[in-house]
């Protein structure tokens, strides 16, 4: 007896229908096959399956079963095609009728229940395009699947009740509701709150046109002087992710496997610190079967390279693209896998080996020489295309509480925040038609058309692009900062003294 | 091509056969006139030049350079190049006694500045053959002959044990006249100029303390002063009263002007499109070229 179960399979952030056939001979000796290149997970199924199906108290069949999984010619992995597989052999010996324009995806533990799988969101958006109505889910991932509108997510705890549920007149199980899309949203968490950060004021105001505009920031300075601990206040000013951006977000955390069981949708802005031994698949995404790197996880987030020049060169100059254009493309013989990256990029680095060039007290041991040569590892293409450069220095916090000057309270994260979200806000009205969201991911031709410029403006970026020898690309860097710095100002036009400011942020020759 | 002078050479420097331990053979590139070595000043000072060295060595040895003064050095980087540099930007002859070999480049990153001596009729001179390596030991050989060559050692920067001061104590021994600029006590690179200072050196505060000493006239070029202090809004020339009296990184001006820093940064960004101020390692400092000549 043959059945056809219909299942699917996620390469990249694409979904592939998987017709799993299970033939249950009657002729033949009792053997157990898997046919339609599997891989070893799930090869490995066969004992998973028999196993469930005697725990959850059905009888295995002492036939000769063929499992293929169609097409043919995919390689398949993972663990998830338990489900339809088991479905597919009790489909023989017990009597119910799958139903019709449904989807099954899951793996089994040994005791018949389903775990956590990897990839639910892709599945339900998926359905929703191919007009599927039905998904039968891990219950532990339904959360994520019940964002999408219009399919109906079963979530399954185990076979006994996915059975119960077939086998009676009633429905047992009940489809999620689409309003637990907001079940499990956290708020912006950050180590630090800006006004823990003594000093700083200059790194705390680049922060904000950062986060404002989603700018790309280089920040320099000594051991001790808070280059890290801003940077890990970062996400505490960055505001919730939009609706879109959500999605995109999560559709990336589910199919790399990282979405926590329960879990629904992500509203928090992706924060990665990779350490500086990382390789560069591990940053940029690849492999035999690609995966997102970290560059696409921190998409709409921040990746965040402490010590950048202690990153190898390689690692380092594979950012370039992905940087100037956003996503991806992570090309295999087998496959082709395009993965979304617009991230905000935080770098910092010591200003020389030793990290103590410029500082009040402590005096650098490095030759001219040196410092010149621990410059070059970062290199020209790479400053380019960073947006904003501060140098950071050492704070003598001694000095610091005895500063009567410093009479107004600091402000605190929340208040950044609510600045920032205005200008977010602008933005977003401003790109309606555009696909894009930040100042940062303008094209030429969107600054051409957004950011016009009076004469007045345009002089003095001349003169400055002659004074301090701009790049044509730095030129344009400049144009979109400033378009940031007007939006936290909540300007219309940009005016000189948001273009003065912004100059103060350029690559440093 | 390489060309070399032995002591009893009728061309050998006579300053420098005064000296007790005169090297036998100078081997040298460029074109020896005999006149270059007639007013001669050494320029020595720490490798690890500040701001503050960078901005004193370019006025004072521009000024004496152009007053046909020879600037010899060492070669080497920090207040080396950079008095170097100085001459023959001002177009002037300089000379380099190098501790090593003439046809070595050392350090060999300065290459441009190497050529640039000699594209402006100045002397690369030492006392070792062609390709001799640097060493430990050839550096205060090397050292003795910058000092005797001249009439006069300007220090600038130095640390208390340095190269430099071991030059400071050849010119002394030569009983040649040494010359030392003051720095901030509070910089490791001022401790032994002014410990040179504290034992007779005489204090450097401009160019014509040197230039007088060589008997030179000077032309009396009138300083135009204050031409840019005129189109200064109120709260640039507050910053410039900060940045004349310290150099300062941008919080603790904000803070010493009690605004904020984006206020702050666009007036400093007007400034430096004008000139009037430069940023180097995290400091803003007034352009002082701005306000001379």
């Amino acid at each position: 007896m043959l059945i056809k179960v219909p299942s699917a399979t996620n390469s990249g952030l694409n979904t592939i229908k998987v017709e799993v056939e299970v033939d249950v001979a009657k002729k033949g000796l009792p053997t157990f096959g898997i046919v339609g290149l599997p891989s070893k997970a799930v090869d490995e199924s066969k004992e998973r399956v028999r196993t469930a199906i005697v725990n959850s108290g059905f009888k295995f069949p002492g036939n000769r079963i063929v499992v293929n999984l169609a097409p043919a010619d995919v390689p398949k992995e993972g663990s998830f095609y338990d489900l339809p597989i088991a479905l597919g052999i009790l489909s023989s010996t017990n009597d119910f009728k799958l139903p019709e324009s449904s989807l099954f995806f899951g793996e089994l533990s040994l005791d018949g229940s389903l775990r956590h799988a990897k990839g639910a969101l892709l599945l339900a958006l998926f359905a929703k395009e191919k007009g599927i109505d039905n998904l039968f889910i891990p219950k532990v991932s339904a959360n994520e699947a019940a964002v999408i509108e219009g399919v109906n997510v079963y979530p399954v705890e185990n076979l006994k009740s996915l059975l119960a549920h077939f086998s009676n007149e009633e429905e047992t199980i009940a489809p999620c509701e689409y309003k637990e899309r907001n079940a499990k949203v956290f708020d912006n968490q950050a180590e630090f709150d800006m006004k823990e950060v003594v000093g700083q004021e200059q790194g705390k105001r680049v922060m904000e046109i950062a986060a404002a505009g989603g700018h790309n920031l280089f920040m320099t300075g000594s051991p001790g002087c808070g280059k890290t601990m801003l940077a890990r206040a970062l996400p505490g000013i960055l505001p919730n992710l939009t609706e879109e951006e959500s999605l995109e977000v999560t559709k990336i955390y589910s199919a790399s496997g990282y979405m926590p069981p329960e879990g629904s949708i992500i509203k928090i802005r992706p924060f990665r610190s990779p350490h500086h031994t990382t390789s560069r698949v591990g940053l940029i995404g690849g492999g035999s079967r690609p995966q997102a790197g970290d560059i696409s996880l921190a998409h709409r987030g921040v990746l965040f390279l402490d010590e950048f020049n202690e990153f190898p060169r390689s690692v380092i100059e594979s950012l370039r693209q992905p940087m100037e254009d956003g996503n991806l493309t992570i090309s295999r013989s087998m496959e082709k896998v395009n993965f979304p990256a617009q991230f905000m990029l935080i770098a910092s680095a010591n200003p020389c080996p030793c990290g103590f060039l410029n500082h009040p007290k402590k005096s650098c041991t490095c030759t001219e020489r040196q410092i010149q040569e621990y410059r070059k590892r970062t290199s020209g293409p790479i400053l380019d295309r960073i947006d904003l450069h501060v140098d950071l220095p050492v704070v003598d916090t001694k000095k610091l509480s005895r500063d009567s000057k410093l009479k107004e309270p600091l402000e605190d994260s929340q208040q950044m925040r609510q600045r920032i979200s205005k200008a977010r806000q602008k933005q977003k009205q401003r790109f309606t038609n555009e696909p894009v969201y930040t100042n940062a991911e303008m094209k030429n031709r969107h600054i051409k058309k957004y950011c016009p410029l009076s004469k007045e403006i345009k002089q003095l970026l001349h003169q400055a692009s002659a004074a301090f020898h701009l790049s044509a690309r730095a030129y344009y860097k400049m144009i979109k900062v400033a378009r940031t710095i007007a939006d936290l100002d909540n300007c219309e036009e940009i005016n000189s003294s948001h273009m003065a400011e912004a100059l103060q942020y350029r690559v440093k020759a | 091509m390489n060309e070399v002078i032995n002591i009893d050479d009728a061309m050998y420097p006579k300053r420098l056969k005064e000296i007790n331990d005169p090297p036998d053979k100078l081997y040298f590139k460029g074109d020896w006139d005999d006149d270059i070595f007639e007013n001669c000043l050494s320029v020595v000072g720490s490798r690890r030049i500040t701001t503050y060295g960078k901005t004193i060595t370019n006025n004072l040895i521009t000024q004496i350079a152009n007053a046909g003064i020879t600037i010899i050095s060492g070669f080497m980087f920090g207040v080396d190049a950079y008095s170097h540099r100085a001459a023959v930007e001002a177009g002037k002859r300089t000379i380099a006694v190098m501790p090593c070999g003439i046809d070595i480049i050392h350090p060999a990153y300065q290459k441009d500045l190497y050529e640039q001596i000699l594209d402006n009729n100045g002397l690369i001179i030492s006392e070792l053959e062609s390709s001799h390596p640097p060493a430990a030991w050839t550096y205060p050989k090397r050292n003795r002959i910058v000092a005797g060559l001249s009439q006069a050692t300007l220090v600038i920067e130095a640390a208390e044990k340095s190269g430099t001061l071991i030059t400071a104590e050849f010119a002394k021994k030569y009983n040649r006249k040494l010359f030392a600029v003051p720095g901030p006590l509070t910089s490791k690179t001022s401790i032994g100029t002014a410990r040179l200072i504290k034992e007779g050196a005489e204090i450097v505060t401009s160019a014509e303390d040197i230039i007088k000493f060589f008997n030179i006239s000077i032309r009396q070029n009138k300083k135009e002063t204050n031409l840019i202090y005129r189109g200064l809004e109120n709260l640039e020339q507050k910053i410039l009263d900060e940045l004349n009296r310290e150099s300062l990184e941008v919080d603790s001006l904000a803070r010493f002007l009690n605004i904020s820093v984006s206020e702050l940064g666009k007036t400093l960004s007007f400034m430096e499109i004008k000139g009037i101020l430069f940023k180097e390692r995290g400091k803003y400092h007034v352009n002082q070229s701005t306000f001379s000549n």
